[in-house]
């Protein structure tokens, strides 16, 4: 698979849409000349049957193992060739396509032979990275061990229910087996449930008694590691202080979330002024209260809008009970009028028989509870009225709780500080995501009724099941475009794992000392974020690494004239804008040189600080606004990262808008033409670096420092959080603060030793301080200091010629 | 290889190819809209029909759902093939007047006014399912579908609010022919990335 790049090159006239407007012919002339480009050719329509049937020709008699279509849009047209291909030998990775249509015929004034040059320059990019790519093997997940529920949520048992069905066999951790006291206690989970609970009874002790079902009663787990289909879990064992490791293939979490009581400021005492899941418990031990019982649906006071509905359901079948079961009784529900009520016409028809009060309030005025009344404000006359009451019932505070909470973090789901535990859904193609990061069950999620709860459970237990088929069938692979770690590199610094928003990046059991990272490649959905911020560059992201893009790049900014410049554009902005604005025929500075990328987060500092080194004068990065960005926070550590370029340029006096981010959105490609208006006007009136030894030396340095030296990149992986967020998840320093203090003395620091080391690798002759002092321009103190340093170190000597020191490099 | 005549000139195809594959690779221009190149063909808008004629019969097939055969003769721009073209563009003209792409398109076939009714002048969607094909062809998912069957039919998620299927990368919006995507676009996409939503679909 890794023979020598043969490189296919089609170019396609497009109908009337390319071939006009750019000179094809001397277009081919250009690329073909390139090295490893075994065939060019122009044709009507290479992604048409009579335009593959050429391609594969060239595969088979040529043996062309890459391919390069100069055409359309990658995002429509890239899955075509893909699924053509596959059967031909030609993988994902291995194919490239170009917009020349979009990106240069439609978009400018220049003339055809200008196009053409510009066209071969995007491909000879393209070629570059082709060259630069090692395809890997999609790799297939075989999972050997049995899953397993824990988190003792109510929706397990509907979960192993259903994975039995499937003839699964499964581990159940739960902390009580008791069906009676299961039931029991629910209250203090889910509400006005009375009438499922036989339903649920019959669950329960369905899965007690299956044998595919191992019950491992009072446990919890206390740590996980591994990846999908190799996990081990130690949980605890019931009176003993040992642990017990389990190795299992998938994990399903069921985790129901907490209902408290509301405080003292709605009046709550737990004897008259009640919670829900107060009557809830008294109902349960069969006594129906008796006088008039109020419940106040005061979910929008405790700021829980949303769980208003919820706690409506929860009052509306718990008076119902009430009624059905005593006819002394009176119910009155006081509810918001911004609520609409949750009942269907059938209820609303049994409520009126059963003689329930439904009373709105006005929502300007909050009620209050006084004793024997709560007075609230009429919805028509605004007047303040009273209800009497022998017993007020309130709804309950919902949120995780604390097991959940604790149980999260154990499996590393948590992604953002509040209520619930969302569930995390990265908005990307399917086929870039094994499957979802964690099959999560219940009310943890999100408050939801019992009924809600045991179908999550039943949908995660059959989505597991299908896992566990496509294992079986030898089906179930990995995205192709993945993280992998090198665990001889990997120093465990833990870096990835904080900032990989899939939980993707697990701990794989180490031999003591650092504990290497692995990736999941199940749960990887392939931004490469941690790939640019491992300070020991341990991770590469496979068929898309950091090297193919350096050499894109390179090879692209060793191509420009004068301002020209490279764009790095992600495809779910920048490119889709730049796209769309090549389909509506949008004029704009044909200076730009696009790249397209799957997310600005996974563009290293060093391809940025490659672009400078081989003479591009600027570089713009286009990706998502912040709150939209595909991968997470792939385009905040971008920021970050074309932050540490810019102090990087002040530092050595190239002006530091040179490089700049911008944020698009797709459907507005007459904003991306602003920004890159604006740009181009901008390095316009800056000019091209001047190309001089010194320059090139300061960019070289600027580049090894990035790359190479873990100091620096460590430093900015921790502090890639966002500056506008107090609370972060994991230990990132507060990006201001950091920034303000420690990160620019170690950056002037590193800078000026790399700057000196290539002093001493240049010429292997003496130097005395005044020539190093010309040569770095720095701070004299800074400069002894680190010269002291080196020598320390070893890398350099100092000797003394007339009492004057002179320093030379070591070897 | 097979062999067949277009506009009297002689050219050859694959067995798999359609008229219009062979039609574009010898550089026979065929008007097109409900086609893309990255999606299968539908057959919906009848804007690339082409005549087939054997001796004194002919008939006029859509050229980009209809598989070369051995012999065939196709005509591209006969009087025929012109008056269904007319009569494609004023159909269009009237389902969606307001899409620019359509009248410029139109216009370029010197086809600039209809004698059908105007329903809706503020339609942009031609109804092609372009959009629909890409989400699922491309993309992998279905985020998009055809409310209402039939003439009636709208492009929108169910219920129309944003769904939480769709992954907003916008090939759907790439895609359409007559912009019309582009105003429906935010009503599918949303924007929460953690969102609170039942694992049950
Ligand atoms: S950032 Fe790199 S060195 Fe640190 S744990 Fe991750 S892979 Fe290992
Ligand atoms: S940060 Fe991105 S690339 Fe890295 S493991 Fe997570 S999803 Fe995969
Ligand atoms: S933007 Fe949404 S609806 Fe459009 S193609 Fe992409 S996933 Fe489908
Ligand atoms: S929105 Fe566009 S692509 Fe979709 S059916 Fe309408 S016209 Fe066709
Ligand atoms: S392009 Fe053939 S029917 Fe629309």
């Amino acid at each position: 698979m890794n023979d020598k790049p043969k490189i296919g090159v089609f170019i396609c006239k497009c109908g009337q849409k390319i071939d006009p407007f750019i000179d094809l012919s001397a277009m081919k002339v250009t690329v073909s000349k390139t090295d490893d480009v075994t065939c060019c050719e122009v044709l009507p329509y290479p992604c048409l049957e009579p335009g593959m049937t050429e391609i594969i020709k060239s595969i088979k008699e040529k043996e062309v193992n890459r391919l390069v279509v100069a055409g359309c849009e990658s995002r429509l047209m890239l899955k075509k060739f893909e699924k053509r291909l596959e059967s031909e030998g030609l993988k994902k990775g291995q194919i490239d396509v170009v917009n020349l249509r979009g990106h240069v015929a439609a978009v400018s004034d220049l003339s055809p032979k200008e196009k053409a040059e510009k066209g071969a320059r995007l491909v000879n990019a393209s070629i570059a990275e082709m060259r630069a790519l090692h395809p890997s093997i999609q790799q297939n997940v075989h999972i050997e061990h049995p899953p397993m529920i824990l988190g003792g949520g109510v929706a397990s048992f509907t979960a192993a229910q259903e994975l039995a069905r499937k003839g699964i066999e499964c581990y159940l951790s739960i902390p009580e087996t008791d069906p009676d006291i299961i039931l029991q206690q629910l209250y203090q989970k889910y509400l006005g449930e009375r009438s499922n609970y036989p339903r649920l009874k019959k669950i329960i002790e369905d899965v007690l008694k299956n044998d595919r079902v191992t019950i491992l009663p009072e446990t919890e787990i206390v740590s996980l590691s591994g990846i999908t289909g190799d996990y081990s879990a130690a949980l605890t064992v019931p009176g003993e202080l040992n642990r017990k490791r389990y190795q299992v293939g998938t994990i399903i979490a069921c985790l129901d979330g907490e209902l408290t009581a509301p405080g003292p400021e709605f009046g709550y005492d737990g004897k008259t002024v009640l919670c829900q899941t107060d009557l809830e418990n008294i109902i349960y031990n069969a006594v129906i209260p008796s006088g008039q019982t109020v419940f106040w649906i005061n979910d929008y006071e405790t700021g829980q809008e949303e769980y208003a509905r919820l706690s409506t359901r929860s009052a509306w079948t718990m008076s119902r009970h009430i009624l059905e079961n005593s006819k002394k009784s009176q119910v009155i529900i006081l509810y918001n009028q911004k609520m609409s009520l949750p009942l269907t016409a059938s209820e609303r028809s049994l409520s009126r028989k059963l003689g329930i009060i439904w009373v709105p309030y006005d929502k300007a005025v909050q009620p209050v509870i006084q004793l024997g009344f709560v007075s609230f404000g009429g919805v028509n006359d605004h007047l303040e009225h009273e209800i009497p009451w022998d017993r007020i019932v309130l709804s309950p505070i919902r949120k995780i709780g604390g097991n959940s909470m604790q149980t999260a973090k154990i499996l590393g789901i948590i992604h953002e500080e509040s209520e619930f535990l969302g569930v995390h859904h990265a908005k990307v193609r399917p086929e870039m995501v094994g499957r979802e990061e964690s099959y999560l069950a219940g009310s943890a999620r999100y408050s939801c009724d019992l009924n809600e709860a045991l179908n999550q459970g039943k949908q995660a237990g059959k989505k597991n099941a299908e896992m566990y088929q496509k294992s079986a069938e030898n089906t179930l692979f990995a995205p192709r475009v993945v993280c992998i770690v090198d665990t001889t590199k990997c120093v465990g610094c833990g870096q990835c794992q904080e900032i990989c928003d899939c939980g993707g990046i697990g701990i794989a059991e180490g031999l003591g000392g650092g504990i290497p990272r692995v990736v999941d490649p199940m749960v990887c959905t392939g931004g490469g974020t941690c790939a640019a911020a491992c300070p020991y560059q341990a991770l590469t992201l496979q068929n898309n690494t950091n090297d193919q893009r350096e050499a894109r790049v390179g090879e692209l900014a060793k191509q420009l004239k004068n301002n020209e410049f490279v764009a790095f554009a992600c495809s779910w902005a920048g490119l889709p804008a730049a796209d769309n604005a090549g389909n509506r025929g949008l004029n704009y500075n044909p200076d730009i040189h696009i790249i397209g990328i799957p997310c600005v987060g996974q563009i290293d500092p060093s391809v940025m600080a490659r672009a400078f080194v081989d003479g591009a004068p600027g570089l713009l990065l286009v990706g998502c606004d912040p709150e939209n960005c595909h991968h997470s926070f792939g385009v905040d550590h971008a920021w970050s990262r074309v932050n540490i370029l810019k102090k990087l340029f002040t530092l050595c006096g190239f002006d530091r808008r040179r490089i700049t981010m911008a944020h698009a959105d797709l459907n507005h490609p007459e904003d991306f033409v602003k920004t890159v208006e604006s740009f181009s006007k901008m390095l316009k009136a800056l000019g091209p670096i001047e190309k001089t030894p010194d320059n090139q030396k300061k960019l070289e340095s600027i580049y090894k420092l990035v790359k190479t030296n873990s100091r620096v990149r460590l430093l900015l992986s921790s502090g890639l959080r966002r500056p506008w967020e107090a609370t972060y998840r994991g230990d990132q320093r507060y990006a201001l603060e950091y920034d303000r203090s420690d990160f620019m003395d170690a950056l002037k620091e590193e800078l000026l030793k790399v700057r000196l080391e290539g002093i001493f690798r240049e010429e292997s002759r003496p130097f005395d301080l005044d020539e190093i002092i010309s040569k770095v321009v720095d701070d004299q103190n800074r400069i002894i200091n680190q010269l002291s340093e080196l020598v320390a170190e070893g890398a350099i000597e100092r000797t003394y010629k007339q009492g004057k020191p002179f320093y030379l490099s070591a070897n | 290889m097979i062999t067949f005549n277009i506009n009297d000139t002689e050219v050859q195809a694959e067995p798999g190819w359609t008229v219009l594959e062979t039609a574009r690779q010898y550089e026979i221009e065929i008007p097109t809209l409900c086609y893309h190149e990255a999606v299968s063909s539908s057959g919906a808008c009848r804007l690339c029909m082409v005549e087939l004629k054997d001796g004194s019969w002919s008939k006029l097939v859509a050229s980009c759902i209809y598989p070369v055969a051995e012999g065939i003769n196709v005509y591209t721009e006969t009087e025929r093939v012109k008056n269904v073209r007319r009569w494609v563009f004023e159909m269009l003209l009237a389902q969606c007047p307001a899409s620019g792409e359509i009248k410029q398109l139109a216009a370029k076939h010197g086809v600039e006014s209809t004698r059908f009714s105007i329903k809706d002048p503020d339609e942009e969607c031609m109804v092609c399912g372009l959009c629909t094909r890409a989400c699922e062809e491309i993309v992998g998912l279905s985020a998009i579908s055809m409310v209402d069957r039939g003439v009636h039919k709208k492009i929108g998620a169910p219920f129309s609010r944003p769904t939480e299927v769709c992954v907003a990368c916008g090939c759907c919006v790439t895609i359409c022919p007559t912009g019309a995507m582009r105003s429906r676009i935010d009503a599918v996409r949303g924007i929460p990335k953690i969102t609170l939503t039942p694992l049950a679909v």
